[in-house]
Protein backbone atom coordinates (compact mmCIF):
# COMPACT_ATOMS: atom_id res chain seq x y z
CA UNK A 1 0.00 0.00 0.00
CA UNK A 2 2.97 2.48 0.62
CA UNK A 3 3.76 3.18 -2.74
CA UNK A 4 0.23 3.93 -3.60
CA UNK A 5 0.23 6.41 -0.56
CA UNK A 6 3.62 7.72 -2.09
CA UNK A 7 1.78 8.67 -5.61
CA UNK A 8 -1.01 9.98 -4.26
CA UNK A 9 0.75 12.61 -2.36
CA UNK A 10 3.07 13.54 -5.18
CA UNK A 11 -0.56 13.86 -7.34
CA UNK A 12 -2.11 15.87 -4.76
CA UNK A 13 1.27 17.91 -5.08
CA UNK A 14 0.48 18.20 -8.60
CA UNK A 15 -2.41 20.58 -9.55
CA UNK A 16 -0.48 23.96 -8.05
CA UNK A 17 2.00 23.31 -10.56
CA UNK A 18 -0.05 22.08 -13.16
CA UNK A 19 -2.80 24.91 -12.67
CA UNK A 20 -0.74 27.90 -14.09
CA UNK A 21 0.50 26.30 -16.69
CA UNK A 22 -3.37 25.48 -18.44
CA UNK A 23 -4.43 28.72 -17.33
CA UNK A 24 -2.76 30.88 -20.36
CA UNK A 25 -4.11 28.09 -22.23
CA UNK A 26 -8.03 28.27 -21.07
CA UNK A 27 -7.94 31.93 -21.65
CA UNK A 28 -6.69 31.85 -25.08
CA UNK A 29 -8.49 28.50 -26.19
CA UNK A 30 -12.11 29.91 -25.18
CA UNK A 31 -12.22 33.54 -24.88
CA UNK A 32 -15.54 34.43 -25.04
CA UNK A 33 -18.35 32.67 -22.43
CA UNK A 34 -17.89 33.47 -18.97
CA UNK A 35 -19.34 30.04 -18.38
CA UNK A 36 -16.34 27.92 -19.80
CA UNK A 37 -14.13 28.97 -16.71
CA UNK A 38 -16.00 26.60 -14.72
CA UNK A 39 -16.32 23.89 -17.68
CA UNK A 40 -12.55 24.62 -17.76
CA UNK A 41 -11.55 23.74 -14.27
CA UNK A 42 -14.13 20.69 -13.87
CA UNK A 43 -11.92 18.95 -16.73
CA UNK A 44 -9.34 20.04 -15.05
CA UNK A 45 -10.08 18.37 -12.14
CA UNK A 46 -10.54 15.23 -14.03
CA UNK A 47 -7.89 15.11 -15.81
CA UNK A 48 -5.99 15.73 -12.74
CA UNK A 49 -8.13 13.27 -10.00
CA UNK A 50 -6.87 10.60 -12.39
CA UNK A 51 -3.45 8.99 -11.32
CA UNK A 52 -0.55 9.68 -13.55
CA UNK A 53 0.06 5.72 -13.73
CA UNK A 54 -3.07 5.25 -15.46
CA UNK A 55 -1.78 7.48 -17.94
CA UNK A 56 1.48 5.17 -18.16
CA UNK A 57 -0.74 2.28 -18.15
CA UNK A 58 -2.78 4.08 -21.60
CA UNK A 59 0.16 4.27 -22.88
CA UNK A 60 1.54 0.84 -22.24
CA UNK A 61 -1.44 -0.18 -23.95
CA UNK A 62 -1.69 2.22 -27.13
CA UNK A 63 2.14 1.14 -27.55
CA UNK A 64 1.20 -2.42 -26.76
CA UNK A 65 -1.81 -2.38 -29.76
CA UNK A 66 0.47 -0.98 -31.98
CA UNK A 67 3.48 -2.80 -30.94
CA UNK A 68 0.96 -6.11 -31.38
CA UNK A 69 -0.40 -4.87 -35.05
CA UNK A 70 3.36 -4.27 -36.46
CA UNK A 71 4.20 -8.10 -34.87
CA UNK A 72 0.76 -9.34 -37.25
CA UNK A 73 2.07 -7.39 -39.88
CA UNK A 74 5.65 -8.39 -39.80
CA UNK A 75 4.83 -12.22 -39.11
CA UNK A 76 2.44 -12.15 -42.01
CA UNK A 77 5.37 -10.69 -44.24
CA UNK A 78 7.78 -12.97 -42.89
CA UNK A 79 5.97 -16.34 -43.51
CA UNK A 80 4.57 -14.99 -47.12
CA UNK A 81 7.96 -14.64 -48.07
CA UNK A 82 9.27 -17.52 -46.96
CA UNK A 83 7.03 -19.36 -48.95
CA UNK A 84 4.63 -20.63 -46.54
CA UNK A 85 1.19 -20.23 -48.38
CA UNK A 86 2.79 -22.14 -51.37
CA UNK A 87 4.21 -24.66 -49.07
CA UNK A 88 1.03 -25.58 -47.03
CA UNK A 89 -1.41 -25.56 -49.79
CA UNK A 90 -3.57 -28.02 -50.46
CA UNK A 91 -3.77 -29.15 -46.78
CA UNK A 92 -7.13 -29.64 -44.66
CA UNK A 93 -5.79 -27.16 -42.33
CA UNK A 94 -5.38 -23.90 -44.98
CA UNK A 95 -8.58 -25.52 -46.72
CA UNK A 96 -10.58 -25.22 -43.78
CA UNK A 97 -9.26 -22.03 -42.73
CA UNK A 98 -9.86 -21.10 -46.47
CA UNK A 99 -13.41 -21.98 -46.09
CA UNK A 100 -13.43 -19.90 -43.27
CA UNK A 101 -12.42 -16.73 -45.00
CA UNK A 102 -9.06 -17.21 -43.48
CA UNK A 103 -5.73 -18.29 -44.01
CA UNK A 104 -3.23 -20.39 -41.66
CA UNK A 105 -0.72 -17.19 -42.43
CA UNK A 106 -3.49 -14.92 -41.39
CA UNK A 107 -4.48 -17.16 -38.29
CA UNK A 108 -0.78 -17.36 -36.92
CA UNK A 109 -0.58 -13.86 -37.79
CA UNK A 110 -2.96 -12.64 -35.53
CA UNK A 111 -2.36 -15.00 -32.72
CA UNK A 112 0.82 -13.46 -32.65
CA UNK A 113 -0.47 -10.03 -32.42
CA UNK A 114 -3.04 -11.27 -30.17
CA UNK A 115 -0.32 -12.15 -27.88
CA UNK A 116 1.31 -8.85 -27.80
CA UNK A 117 -2.41 -7.83 -26.90
CA UNK A 118 -2.74 -9.77 -24.28
CA UNK A 119 0.78 -9.02 -22.44
CA UNK A 120 0.37 -5.52 -23.14
CA UNK A 121 -2.81 -5.57 -21.36
CA UNK A 122 -1.46 -7.06 -18.64
CA UNK A 123 1.75 -5.13 -18.49
CA UNK A 124 -1.14 -1.88 -18.31
CA UNK A 125 -2.81 -4.10 -15.62
CA UNK A 126 0.32 -4.22 -13.45
CA UNK A 127 0.93 -0.44 -14.22
CA UNK A 128 -2.22 0.41 -13.43
CA UNK A 129 -2.04 -1.51 -9.94
CA UNK A 130 -5.36 -3.07 -10.41
CA UNK A 131 -4.68 -4.78 -7.15
CA UNK A 132 -8.34 -6.98 -7.68
CA UNK A 133 -7.30 -10.72 -8.15
CA UNK A 134 -3.54 -10.04 -7.98
CA UNK A 135 -2.15 -13.84 -8.11
CA UNK A 136 -5.07 -14.30 -10.63
CA UNK A 137 -3.49 -12.27 -13.01
CA UNK A 138 -0.36 -13.24 -11.89
CA UNK A 139 -0.98 -17.08 -12.77
CA UNK A 140 -2.64 -15.89 -16.11
CA UNK A 141 0.65 -13.66 -16.68
CA UNK A 142 2.85 -16.74 -16.28
CA UNK A 143 0.73 -18.83 -18.31
CA UNK A 144 0.02 -16.94 -21.50
CA UNK A 145 3.10 -17.35 -23.36
CA UNK A 146 2.60 -21.04 -22.45
CA UNK A 147 -0.46 -20.74 -23.72
CA UNK A 148 0.39 -18.98 -27.23
CA UNK A 149 3.30 -21.31 -27.24
CA UNK A 150 0.95 -24.37 -27.21
CA UNK A 151 -1.55 -23.21 -29.88
CA UNK A 152 1.46 -22.40 -32.03
CA UNK A 153 2.86 -25.84 -31.72
CA UNK A 154 -0.99 -27.37 -32.15
CA UNK A 155 -1.53 -25.30 -35.55
CA UNK A 156 2.06 -26.23 -36.47
CA UNK A 157 1.65 -29.71 -35.67
CA UNK A 158 -1.91 -29.85 -38.20
CA UNK A 159 -0.29 -28.01 -40.64
CA UNK A 160 3.04 -30.03 -41.05
CA UNK A 161 1.24 -33.21 -40.47
CA UNK A 162 -1.16 -32.37 -43.23
CA UNK A 163 1.52 -31.44 -45.53
CA UNK A 164 3.27 -35.28 -44.32
CA UNK A 165 0.10 -36.62 -45.76
CA UNK A 166 0.21 -34.90 -49.06
CA UNK A 167 3.93 -35.36 -49.64
CA UNK A 168 3.88 -39.01 -48.75
CA UNK A 169 0.50 -39.33 -50.64
CA UNK A 170 2.10 -38.01 -53.68
CA UNK A 171 5.21 -40.06 -53.39
CA UNK A 172 2.86 -43.43 -52.95
CA UNK A 173 0.58 -42.74 -56.14
CA UNK A 174 2.76 -44.82 -58.42
CA UNK A 175 1.76 -47.80 -55.85
CA UNK A 176 -1.78 -48.90 -57.03
CA UNK A 177 -2.63 -50.58 -54.15
CA UNK A 178 -5.58 -48.96 -52.05
CA UNK A 179 -4.10 -50.29 -48.74
CA UNK A 180 -1.20 -47.92 -49.14
CA UNK A 181 -3.39 -45.34 -48.55
CA UNK A 182 -3.62 -45.91 -44.72
CA UNK A 183 -0.12 -44.91 -44.76
CA UNK A 184 0.14 -41.72 -44.94
CA UNK A 185 -2.86 -41.28 -42.85
CA UNK A 186 -0.49 -42.73 -40.27
CA UNK A 187 2.43 -40.18 -40.70
CA UNK A 188 -0.18 -37.34 -39.98
CA UNK A 189 -1.72 -38.30 -37.20
CA UNK A 190 1.81 -39.30 -35.19
CA UNK A 191 3.01 -36.10 -36.56
CA UNK A 192 -0.57 -34.49 -35.09
CA UNK A 193 -0.21 -36.59 -31.83
CA UNK A 194 3.22 -35.36 -31.20
CA UNK A 195 1.94 -31.68 -31.14
CA UNK A 196 -0.99 -31.92 -29.17
CA UNK A 197 1.42 -34.13 -26.44
CA UNK A 198 4.05 -30.57 -26.41
CA UNK A 199 0.87 -28.36 -26.78
CA UNK A 200 -0.44 -29.80 -23.59
CA UNK A 201 3.44 -30.38 -21.61
CA UNK A 202 3.55 -26.86 -22.27
CA UNK A 203 0.21 -25.77 -20.91
CA UNK A 204 1.02 -28.22 -18.13
CA UNK A 205 -1.25 -30.56 -18.09
CA UNK A 206 0.06 -34.07 -16.88
CA UNK A 207 0.83 -36.07 -20.32
CA UNK A 208 2.96 -38.92 -18.72
CA UNK A 209 0.26 -41.76 -20.27
CA UNK A 210 0.46 -40.21 -23.40
CA UNK A 211 4.32 -40.02 -23.71
CA UNK A 212 4.72 -43.84 -21.96
CA UNK A 213 1.61 -44.54 -25.05
CA UNK A 214 4.07 -42.83 -27.87
CA UNK A 215 7.30 -44.17 -26.44
CA UNK A 216 5.50 -47.54 -27.02
CA UNK A 217 4.45 -46.24 -30.44
CA UNK A 218 7.74 -45.72 -31.25
CA UNK A 219 9.76 -48.73 -30.01
CA UNK A 220 7.40 -50.63 -31.91
CA UNK A 221 7.58 -48.64 -35.30
CA UNK A 222 11.71 -48.57 -35.13
CA UNK A 223 11.90 -52.51 -33.50
CA UNK A 224 9.16 -53.62 -36.58
CA UNK A 225 10.51 -51.32 -39.24
CA UNK A 226 14.60 -52.70 -38.37
CA UNK A 227 12.96 -55.83 -38.54
CA UNK A 228 11.38 -54.97 -41.71
CA UNK A 229 13.57 -52.82 -43.56
CA UNK A 230 16.81 -54.63 -42.08
CA UNK A 231 18.13 -56.50 -45.04
CA UNK A 232 16.92 -53.32 -47.32
CA UNK A 233 18.99 -51.33 -45.11
CA UNK A 234 21.97 -53.52 -45.26
CA UNK A 235 21.48 -53.54 -49.57
CA UNK A 236 21.29 -49.48 -49.07
CA UNK A 237 24.28 -49.84 -47.34
CA UNK A 238 26.32 -51.71 -50.04
CA UNK A 239 24.50 -49.99 -52.43
CA UNK A 240 25.58 -46.99 -51.74
CA UNK A 241 29.68 -48.20 -51.90
CA UNK A 242 29.11 -49.96 -54.95
CA UNK A 243 27.36 -46.69 -56.91
CA UNK A 244 30.47 -44.69 -54.89
CA UNK A 245 33.20 -46.67 -55.83
CA UNK A 246 31.58 -48.53 -58.60
CA UNK A 247 33.82 -51.71 -58.14
CA UNK A 248 32.21 -53.05 -61.60
CA UNK A 249 29.73 -51.10 -63.88
CA UNK A 250 27.06 -51.70 -66.59
CA UNK A 251 28.72 -53.86 -69.33
CA UNK A 252 31.05 -55.96 -67.10
CA UNK A 253 30.46 -59.40 -66.48
CA UNK A 254 30.36 -60.79 -63.15
CA UNK A 255 29.78 -63.74 -60.84
CA UNK A 256 27.99 -62.81 -57.61
CA UNK A 257 27.65 -66.20 -55.54
CA UNK A 258 26.70 -68.53 -58.15
CA UNK A 259 25.30 -66.09 -60.66
CA UNK A 260 27.27 -64.61 -63.46
CA UNK A 261 26.12 -62.49 -66.20
CA UNK A 262 26.46 -59.18 -67.40
CA UNK A 263 26.08 -56.38 -65.58
CA UNK A 264 22.78 -54.57 -66.90
CA UNK A 265 22.09 -52.19 -64.11
CA UNK A 266 22.97 -51.12 -60.66
CA UNK A 267 21.33 -48.84 -58.35
CA UNK A 268 21.06 -48.52 -54.58
CA UNK A 269 19.43 -52.04 -53.82
CA UNK A 270 19.96 -54.36 -56.64
CA UNK A 271 22.21 -55.16 -59.37
CA UNK A 272 20.90 -56.70 -62.55
CA UNK A 273 22.84 -59.68 -64.34
CA UNK A 274 22.04 -61.05 -67.04
CA UNK A 275 22.83 -64.50 -68.64
CA UNK A 276 21.33 -66.09 -71.57
CA UNK A 277 17.97 -65.77 -71.31
CA UNK A 278 17.86 -65.29 -67.62
CA UNK A 279 18.01 -61.97 -65.30
CA UNK A 280 19.16 -61.93 -61.97
CA UNK A 281 18.01 -59.36 -59.58
CA UNK A 282 20.73 -59.15 -56.69
CA UNK A 283 20.67 -57.55 -53.69
CA UNK A 284 23.21 -55.94 -53.07
CA UNK A 285 24.13 -56.96 -49.64
CA UNK A 286 24.85 -60.61 -51.59
CA UNK A 287 27.94 -58.36 -53.33
CA UNK A 288 28.94 -58.10 -49.56
CA UNK A 289 28.10 -61.18 -48.46
CA UNK A 290 29.44 -63.24 -51.30
CA UNK A 291 31.96 -61.19 -53.05
CA UNK A 292 31.91 -60.27 -56.33
CA UNK A 293 34.23 -62.05 -59.46
CA UNK A 294 34.85 -59.88 -62.42
CA UNK A 295 35.91 -61.99 -65.88
CA UNK A 296 38.26 -60.05 -67.98
CA UNK B 1 -33.42 -26.99 -92.84
CA UNK B 2 -30.14 -28.47 -91.92
CA UNK B 3 -28.24 -27.14 -88.86
CA UNK B 4 -24.87 -26.75 -88.58
CA UNK B 5 -24.41 -29.83 -85.79
CA UNK B 6 -26.03 -32.45 -88.66
CA UNK B 7 -21.95 -32.04 -89.74
CA UNK B 8 -20.97 -33.38 -86.57
CA UNK B 9 -23.69 -35.95 -86.61
CA UNK B 10 -23.10 -37.50 -89.32
CA UNK B 11 -18.91 -37.98 -88.29
CA UNK B 12 -19.97 -39.71 -84.99
CA UNK B 13 -22.86 -42.24 -86.55
CA UNK B 14 -22.46 -45.64 -85.96
CA UNK B 15 -19.32 -45.17 -83.80
CA UNK B 16 -17.80 -48.41 -81.95
CA UNK B 17 -15.47 -46.24 -80.00
CA UNK B 18 -14.58 -42.89 -78.94
CA UNK B 19 -10.97 -41.41 -78.25
CA UNK B 20 -10.59 -38.35 -76.21
CA UNK B 21 -7.38 -37.01 -76.43
CA UNK B 22 -6.03 -35.26 -73.36
CA UNK B 23 -10.02 -34.52 -72.08
CA UNK B 24 -9.97 -32.55 -69.08
CA UNK B 25 -12.46 -34.08 -65.69
CA UNK B 26 -15.71 -32.40 -66.65
CA UNK B 27 -15.17 -33.21 -70.43
CA UNK B 28 -14.51 -36.87 -69.56
CA UNK B 29 -17.23 -37.08 -67.51
CA UNK B 30 -19.51 -35.39 -69.67
CA UNK B 31 -18.88 -38.36 -72.22
CA UNK B 32 -17.73 -41.03 -70.10
CA UNK B 33 -21.32 -43.26 -70.66
CA UNK B 34 -21.71 -42.50 -74.46
CA UNK B 35 -22.73 -45.08 -76.01
CA UNK B 36 -19.97 -46.24 -77.38
CA UNK B 37 -16.56 -47.72 -75.69
CA UNK B 38 -14.31 -44.86 -74.39
CA UNK B 39 -10.75 -44.35 -74.47
CA UNK B 40 -8.89 -41.19 -72.97
CA UNK B 41 -5.41 -40.52 -74.91
CA UNK B 42 -3.20 -38.60 -72.83
CA UNK B 43 0.26 -38.51 -71.45
CA UNK B 44 -1.35 -39.34 -68.59
CA UNK B 45 -4.16 -40.89 -66.79
CA UNK B 46 -4.89 -37.78 -64.99
CA UNK B 47 -9.16 -38.40 -65.51
CA UNK B 48 -8.64 -42.05 -63.72
CA UNK B 49 -10.10 -43.79 -67.29
CA UNK B 50 -10.02 -47.19 -67.18
CA UNK B 51 -9.14 -47.02 -71.18
CA UNK B 52 -6.01 -45.67 -71.38
CA UNK B 53 -3.84 -44.93 -74.13
CA UNK B 54 -0.38 -43.01 -72.90
CA UNK B 55 0.73 -40.18 -75.39
CA UNK B 56 4.60 -40.12 -74.94
CA UNK B 57 5.29 -37.35 -77.06
CA UNK B 58 3.22 -34.24 -78.16
CA UNK B 59 2.60 -35.10 -81.70
CA UNK B 60 1.74 -31.47 -83.15
CA UNK B 61 0.08 -33.04 -86.57
CA UNK B 62 -3.73 -34.51 -86.08
CA UNK B 63 -2.53 -37.51 -88.54
CA UNK B 64 0.15 -39.20 -86.26
CA UNK B 65 -1.68 -38.91 -82.90
CA UNK B 66 -4.73 -39.99 -84.00
CA UNK B 67 -2.73 -43.12 -85.37
CA UNK B 68 -0.74 -43.33 -82.57
CA UNK B 69 -4.03 -43.73 -80.12
CA UNK B 70 -5.79 -45.95 -82.68
CA UNK B 71 -2.42 -48.03 -82.60
CA UNK B 72 -2.04 -47.76 -78.61
CA UNK B 73 -5.58 -49.27 -78.45
CA UNK B 74 -4.99 -51.88 -80.72
CA UNK B 75 -2.34 -53.45 -79.16
CA UNK B 76 -3.94 -53.40 -75.89
CA UNK B 77 -7.21 -54.84 -77.69
CA UNK B 78 -9.47 -52.10 -76.74
CA UNK B 79 -10.26 -52.00 -80.49
CA UNK B 80 -10.35 -54.67 -83.52
CA UNK B 81 -9.83 -54.43 -86.85
CA UNK B 82 -12.82 -52.82 -88.85
CA UNK B 83 -13.92 -50.60 -85.76
CA UNK B 84 -15.04 -47.44 -86.39
CA UNK B 85 -13.49 -44.41 -84.11
CA UNK B 86 -14.15 -41.03 -83.27
CA UNK B 87 -11.38 -38.97 -82.20
CA UNK B 88 -12.08 -35.60 -80.24
CA UNK B 89 -8.75 -33.70 -80.25
CA UNK B 90 -7.60 -30.20 -79.89
CA UNK B 91 -5.66 -29.64 -84.08
CA UNK B 92 -5.03 -25.98 -82.42
CA UNK B 93 -3.68 -25.36 -78.66
CA UNK B 94 -6.21 -25.78 -76.15
CA UNK B 95 -10.01 -26.87 -76.09
CA UNK B 96 -10.79 -30.01 -78.38
CA UNK B 97 -11.62 -28.60 -81.62
CA UNK B 98 -11.80 -31.12 -83.90
CA UNK B 99 -13.49 -34.45 -84.38
CA UNK B 100 -12.28 -37.16 -86.33
CA UNK B 101 -13.99 -40.78 -88.02
CA UNK B 102 -11.55 -43.57 -88.34
CA UNK B 103 -12.05 -46.99 -89.64
CA UNK B 104 -9.38 -49.24 -88.01
CA UNK B 105 -7.54 -51.72 -89.61
CA UNK B 106 -4.33 -53.85 -88.66
CA UNK B 107 -2.10 -52.41 -91.32
CA UNK B 108 -2.26 -49.55 -89.14
CA UNK B 109 0.07 -51.34 -87.05
CA UNK B 110 3.01 -49.51 -87.41
CA UNK B 111 5.32 -50.29 -84.35
CA UNK B 112 5.68 -47.18 -82.54
CA UNK B 113 3.52 -47.55 -80.11
CA UNK B 114 5.48 -50.88 -79.86
CA UNK B 115 8.53 -48.58 -79.89
CA UNK B 116 7.60 -46.76 -76.65
CA UNK B 117 5.41 -49.62 -74.36
CA UNK B 118 7.48 -52.57 -75.38
CA UNK B 119 11.03 -51.51 -74.83
CA UNK B 120 13.29 -52.90 -72.88
CA UNK B 121 14.16 -49.48 -71.14
CA UNK B 122 11.06 -47.78 -69.37
CA UNK B 123 8.76 -45.90 -71.87
CA UNK B 124 9.73 -42.49 -70.04
CA UNK B 125 13.49 -43.26 -70.92
CA UNK B 126 12.78 -43.66 -74.55
CA UNK B 127 10.46 -40.18 -74.24
CA UNK B 128 12.84 -38.60 -72.41
CA UNK B 129 16.23 -39.53 -75.36
CA UNK B 130 13.40 -38.56 -78.19
CA UNK B 131 12.91 -35.05 -76.54
CA UNK B 132 16.69 -34.85 -76.29
CA UNK B 133 17.24 -35.30 -79.69
CA UNK B 134 14.32 -33.35 -81.14
CA UNK B 135 16.03 -30.28 -78.65
CA UNK B 136 19.65 -31.04 -80.26
CA UNK B 137 17.50 -31.46 -83.87
CA UNK B 138 15.96 -28.26 -83.27
CA UNK B 139 18.96 -25.90 -82.09
CA UNK B 140 21.81 -27.84 -83.19
CA UNK B 141 25.13 -27.00 -82.02
CA UNK B 142 25.94 -23.12 -82.00
CA UNK B 143 23.44 -22.81 -84.63
CA UNK B 144 25.22 -25.87 -87.11
CA UNK B 145 22.99 -28.71 -87.24
CA UNK B 146 24.60 -32.14 -85.18
CA UNK B 147 24.21 -35.74 -85.56
CA UNK B 148 23.53 -38.01 -82.77
CA UNK B 149 23.29 -41.47 -82.06
CA UNK B 150 21.64 -42.69 -78.68
CA UNK B 151 21.34 -46.45 -77.66
CA UNK B 152 18.87 -46.76 -75.19
CA UNK B 153 18.78 -50.01 -73.12
CA UNK B 154 20.20 -53.58 -72.77
CA UNK B 155 23.02 -51.45 -71.65
CA UNK B 156 25.30 -54.45 -70.41
CA UNK B 157 25.57 -56.23 -73.91
CA UNK B 158 25.53 -53.16 -76.01
CA UNK B 159 28.78 -52.31 -73.54
CA UNK B 160 30.01 -55.94 -74.96
CA UNK B 161 29.24 -54.82 -78.32
CA UNK B 162 31.16 -51.85 -78.59
CA UNK B 163 34.29 -50.24 -77.62
CA UNK B 164 35.96 -46.26 -76.56
CA UNK B 165 36.92 -44.08 -79.17
CA UNK B 166 38.39 -42.17 -76.27
CA UNK B 167 38.36 -41.99 -72.27
CA UNK B 168 34.36 -41.64 -71.36
CA UNK B 169 33.64 -38.61 -69.75
CA UNK B 170 30.49 -40.34 -68.04
CA UNK B 171 32.81 -42.49 -66.22
CA UNK B 172 32.00 -42.98 -62.29
CA UNK B 173 29.18 -40.51 -62.66
CA UNK B 174 25.59 -40.74 -62.29
CA UNK B 175 23.53 -38.87 -65.01
CA UNK B 176 20.35 -39.75 -65.75
CA UNK B 177 18.69 -38.72 -68.97
CA UNK B 178 15.83 -36.21 -68.37
CA UNK B 179 17.77 -34.64 -65.37
CA UNK B 180 17.53 -31.02 -65.78
CA UNK B 181 20.98 -30.47 -67.03
CA UNK B 182 21.67 -33.35 -69.53
CA UNK B 183 20.07 -31.73 -72.41
CA UNK B 184 22.98 -28.94 -72.04
CA UNK B 185 25.62 -31.86 -71.62
CA UNK B 186 24.68 -33.75 -73.93
CA UNK B 187 24.47 -30.72 -76.11
CA UNK B 188 28.51 -29.79 -75.94
CA UNK B 189 28.99 -33.68 -76.23
CA UNK B 190 27.51 -34.52 -79.08
CA UNK B 191 30.23 -32.92 -81.32
CA UNK B 192 32.41 -36.10 -80.21
CA UNK B 193 32.19 -38.76 -82.18
CA UNK B 194 30.37 -42.18 -81.42
CA UNK B 195 27.27 -43.19 -79.24
CA UNK B 196 26.16 -42.51 -76.19
CA UNK B 197 24.89 -45.24 -74.19
CA UNK B 198 21.92 -45.13 -71.94
CA UNK B 199 20.88 -48.25 -70.04
CA UNK B 200 17.03 -49.04 -68.91
CA UNK B 201 17.05 -47.03 -66.32
CA UNK B 202 18.28 -43.64 -68.18
CA UNK B 203 21.28 -43.57 -66.65
CA UNK B 204 24.26 -42.09 -69.69
CA UNK B 205 26.38 -45.40 -68.97
CA UNK B 206 28.78 -43.45 -71.89
CA UNK B 207 29.76 -41.65 -74.65
CA UNK B 208 32.49 -42.11 -77.26
CA UNK B 209 31.59 -45.59 -77.86
CA UNK B 210 32.32 -47.01 -81.41
CA UNK B 211 29.52 -49.81 -82.00
CA UNK B 212 30.64 -53.37 -83.92
CA UNK B 213 27.08 -55.13 -84.60
CA UNK B 214 27.24 -57.24 -87.47
CA UNK B 215 25.97 -55.33 -89.68
CA UNK B 216 24.66 -58.30 -92.17
CA UNK B 217 21.20 -58.34 -93.15
CA UNK B 218 20.26 -55.39 -92.23
CA UNK B 219 17.81 -53.75 -94.26
CA UNK B 220 18.40 -50.20 -93.80
CA UNK B 221 16.78 -47.48 -96.38
CA UNK B 222 19.24 -46.20 -98.91
CA UNK B 223 21.29 -42.99 -97.87
CA UNK B 224 21.71 -43.17 -94.64
CA UNK B 225 24.84 -42.69 -93.49
CA UNK B 226 26.95 -45.04 -91.24
CA UNK B 227 25.58 -43.04 -88.25
CA UNK B 228 22.51 -45.06 -89.32
CA UNK B 229 23.45 -48.29 -90.40
CA UNK B 230 25.58 -48.45 -86.89
CA UNK B 231 22.59 -47.46 -85.17
CA UNK B 232 20.44 -50.32 -86.94
CA UNK B 233 22.69 -53.12 -86.47
CA UNK B 234 23.24 -53.16 -82.81
CA UNK B 235 18.94 -53.20 -82.43
CA UNK B 236 19.35 -56.29 -84.18
CA UNK B 237 22.06 -58.01 -82.43
CA UNK B 238 20.69 -56.80 -78.89
CA UNK B 239 17.31 -55.42 -77.43
CA UNK B 240 17.92 -52.35 -77.30
CA UNK B 241 16.32 -49.16 -78.99
CA UNK B 242 18.65 -46.91 -81.31
CA UNK B 243 17.58 -43.17 -81.76
CA UNK B 244 19.25 -40.86 -84.22
CA UNK B 245 19.43 -37.63 -85.64
CA UNK B 246 20.79 -37.07 -89.08
CA UNK B 247 23.41 -34.60 -89.94
CA UNK B 248 22.47 -34.21 -93.14
CA UNK B 249 18.74 -33.90 -93.15
CA UNK B 250 18.04 -33.30 -89.65
CA UNK B 251 15.68 -35.83 -89.01
CA UNK B 252 15.13 -38.15 -85.76
CA UNK B 253 14.62 -42.11 -86.51
CA UNK B 254 14.15 -44.71 -84.14
CA UNK B 255 15.57 -48.43 -85.20
CA UNK B 256 14.27 -51.64 -83.30
CA UNK B 257 15.10 -54.99 -84.26
CA UNK B 258 16.85 -53.71 -87.54
CA UNK B 259 14.30 -52.07 -88.68
CA UNK B 260 13.33 -48.38 -89.12
CA UNK B 261 10.06 -47.92 -86.90
CA UNK B 262 9.52 -43.95 -86.59
CA UNK B 263 11.11 -41.07 -88.86
CA UNK B 264 9.86 -37.49 -87.13
CA UNK B 265 11.30 -34.09 -88.17
CA UNK B 266 11.84 -32.16 -85.04
CA UNK B 267 10.71 -29.10 -86.54
CA UNK B 268 7.11 -30.09 -86.16
CA UNK B 269 7.18 -30.57 -82.12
Amino acid sequence: MNPTIGRSEAHSVGPPVGGPAVDPVAGTGVSGGGGAVPLQSVVEDVLLAVPPWVWVAAAVLVFGLVLGYLTGMIVRRLLVRVGVPGAIEGTAFERTARSLGSSTVDIVAKLAAYFIYGVSVLAALSVARVSVADRFWNEVAALLPQLFVALFVLILGVVVGDKAELVIAERLRAIKVPQIGVLPRIAKYSIIYIAILIALSQVGVATLALVVLLAGYLAAVIFLGGLAFHSMLASGAAGVYLLLNQPYGIGDEVRIGDRSGVVQEVDLFVTRIEADGEEFIVPNRSVFDEGVSKRR
Amino acid sequence: MATPAELLDDVVEGIDDLFLFSPNTSYYERFADVDAEVVVVAPENAVGADNYVELPLSFRDVESRVRFGVEGALDQNLVGDGDVVACSLATFEGDPDTVVRVRVSESMRSGVYDLFVNSRADPGVIRDVFEVAIELGKKGQKGKPVGALFVVGDAGKVMNKSRPLSYNPFEKSHVHVGDPIVNVMLKEFSRLDGAFVISDSGKIVSAYRYLEPSAEGVDMPKGLGARHMAGGAITRDTNATAIVLSESDGLVRAFKGGDMILEIDPEDY
